[in-house]
């Protein structure tokens, strides 16, 4: 047995460790930091520095106000040490300089136990994971697996299209990233549940009140998830596929991948990949949801489809902000930010900066897709973003052509978990009329 | 005209692919890249300003010549 796999399932050894990585894999340490010095609402002077509880940000119902209330406060603030940046043209200009803005010390102070490859990595190495990595998760690996993707989707779907109600998020928005991640890898989908509840389990502890020691049962989960993960590795080496494992595993010489390298984006893959598309797909369809008119648009014309997703996503994105350290000073919008300080990339004020969009908080899918950052920008833009992307299609096209009209149940107002660093919904119940769903 | 990205600027979103297929073409890592010469014609017109549009980086744009 490889030495990483005893460290890995040794809880006494590991436990601080893994702590701070339960964290950092959700995008969310820095961002918890933050909230941490806002709830204590500590007062600062001057034009670029500011204080607010991001309690009191109405963000929880509607998040055109809360987006708002942070973009009043100026292209770039301070609050507490944290610098935010919320112009588009701030952020980008972040995202153009990764020397710069670094990604590294962002995540590495916290000391997890595994290389967050490649989310952590700053170049030059970043470059040399990602050369690999792109290919694998590429379009046009993606399409040979759209046909079992789509036949999976429309599975969950058939089985409560008959019921005339569902729940977005139990139903199917938990169910099918899981599925995807597993077929991707070459996993047995018969793990899906148990893979849900470890990773629920950890997501939990991520948005629960920042500072929350996490109980012996959510570093027993990490350290599950841990060892599944590592013994599916190990797997792959002996018996290697034609999947993505087997082929990092297969590179050899000056660019092999450390054990630790490889179980650090495996647990990456899992815990960033898995929440951010359950949490789309919510807001995608309670979007379609609350505006029959833009539903009724994609039904009629399924070129509609593509731009409509991605105004959805411009507007509600799961992920938005991003931490970096400055490796220097710089300034940014007439903003002085001193070196080492923590940053946060306001992706969601960027995603409807007005100087860049036109009727900024309105799906103006009719507009085409208008490019936005919700998927990051910069050497850092998301992995997943091919396949995030045919996941979404996948469900709105094969949600439509089964249930077109349906509405959200009577007195039900769908809102976030707020505050948060990262953004949900924990339940979207619909009503339609019940579809016929061949037995 | 012709359409040009400009690489330094290019991350691999594969928007262009997308919106503007008569112009743009995906490669093994899923980067866009130019069709040809990139030359826009009055048909593939709206499919440049699409792709300008859409590309989070802003690393797309219509040149004269």
């Amino acid at each position: 047995m490889p030495a990483v796999e005893h460290e890995a399932l040794d809880p006494h050894r590991h436990s601080p460790s893994t702590r701070a990585s339960v964290h950092t894999v959700y995008h969310v340490t820095a961002m918890s930091e933050a909230l941490k010095a806002h709830s204590k609402g500590i007062s600062q002077m001057g034009q670029s520095t500011t204080s607010f509880r991001m309690a009191d940000v109405p963000m929880a119902a509607d998040r055109t106000a809360g987006w708002a209330f942070f973009r009043e406060h100026g292209d770039v603030f301070e609050s507490n040490g944290t610098y935010f940046l919320v112009s588009a043209d701030a952020v980008q200009f972040a995202h153009r300089h990764p020397e710069i803005f670094t990604s590294g010390p962002a995540f590495e102070s916290l000391g997890s136990p595994v290389p967050l490859v490649p989310l952590a990595i700053d170049p030059p190495d970043h470059l040399r994971f990602r050369k690999v990595l792109d290919p694998m998760l590429a379009p046009r690996v993606i399409n040979t697996m759209e046909d079992e993707l789509r036949a999976q989707v429309r599975e969950l779907i058939q089985a409560f299209a008959g019921r005339g109600e569902c729940d977005i998020v139990t139903d199917l928005a938990r169910l099918y990233p899981t599925q995807v991640f597993l077929t991707l890898f070459g996993m047995p989908l018969a793990d899906r549940d148990m893979f849900i509840g470890w990773v629920e389990a950890l997501v939990e502890q991520s948005t629960a009140e920042s500072g929350r020691e996490p109980t012996a049962e959510v570093v027993e989960t990490a350290m599950a998830l841990f060892g599944y993960l590592q013994r599916f590795i190990e797997r792959k080496r002996a018996e290697p596929g034609a999947d993505l494992l087997s082929k990092i595993l297969a590179v050899r010489g000056e660019d092999a991948w450390t054990d630790e390298q490889i179980l650090g984006l495996c647990f990456l893959f899992t815990l960033a990949g898995l929440d951010t598309v359950t949490a789309t797909i919510g807001f995608v369809m309670m979007h379609l949801a609350k505006n029959p008119e833009v539903r009724q648009r994609l039904v009629d014309d399924p070129a509609m489809v593509g731009p409509t997703i991605e105004e959805i996503l411009r507007l509600e994105l799961p992920a938005p902000y991003t931490p970096r350290v400055t490796s220097q000073e710089v300034e940014v919008a007439g903003v002085v930010i001193p070196a080492g300080s923590m940053v946060q990339l306001c992706l969601g004020t960027a995603n409807r900066d007005p100087r860049r969009y036109e009727r900024p908080n309105e799906i103006g899918a009719e507009l085409g897709d208008r490019g936005h950052l919700s998927f990051g920008g910069g050497i850092h833009r998301c992995l997943g973003s091919h396949l995030a992307r045919r996941e979404l299609r996948l469900v709105v096209e094969e949600f439509h052509r089964v249930i077109p009209d349906y509405e959200i149940a009577p007195g039900v107002e769908p809102e976030i978990v707020w505050p948060s660093g990262t953004h949900h919904l924990i339940s979207l119940p619909l009503r339609f009329t019940p579809a016929e769903v061949k037995a | 005209m012709r359409i040009v990205i400009d690489t330094e600027r290019c991350t691999g979103h594969a928007r262009c692919v997308v919106v503007a297929p008569s112009l743009f073409t995906d490669d093994e890592r899923g980067y866009g890249c130019v069709i040809g010469d990139g030359t826009v014609t009055d048909e593939t017109l709206q499919e440049a300003r699409g792709a300008v549009n859409a590309c989070p980086e802003r690393a797309i744009s219509i040149i004269e010549g």
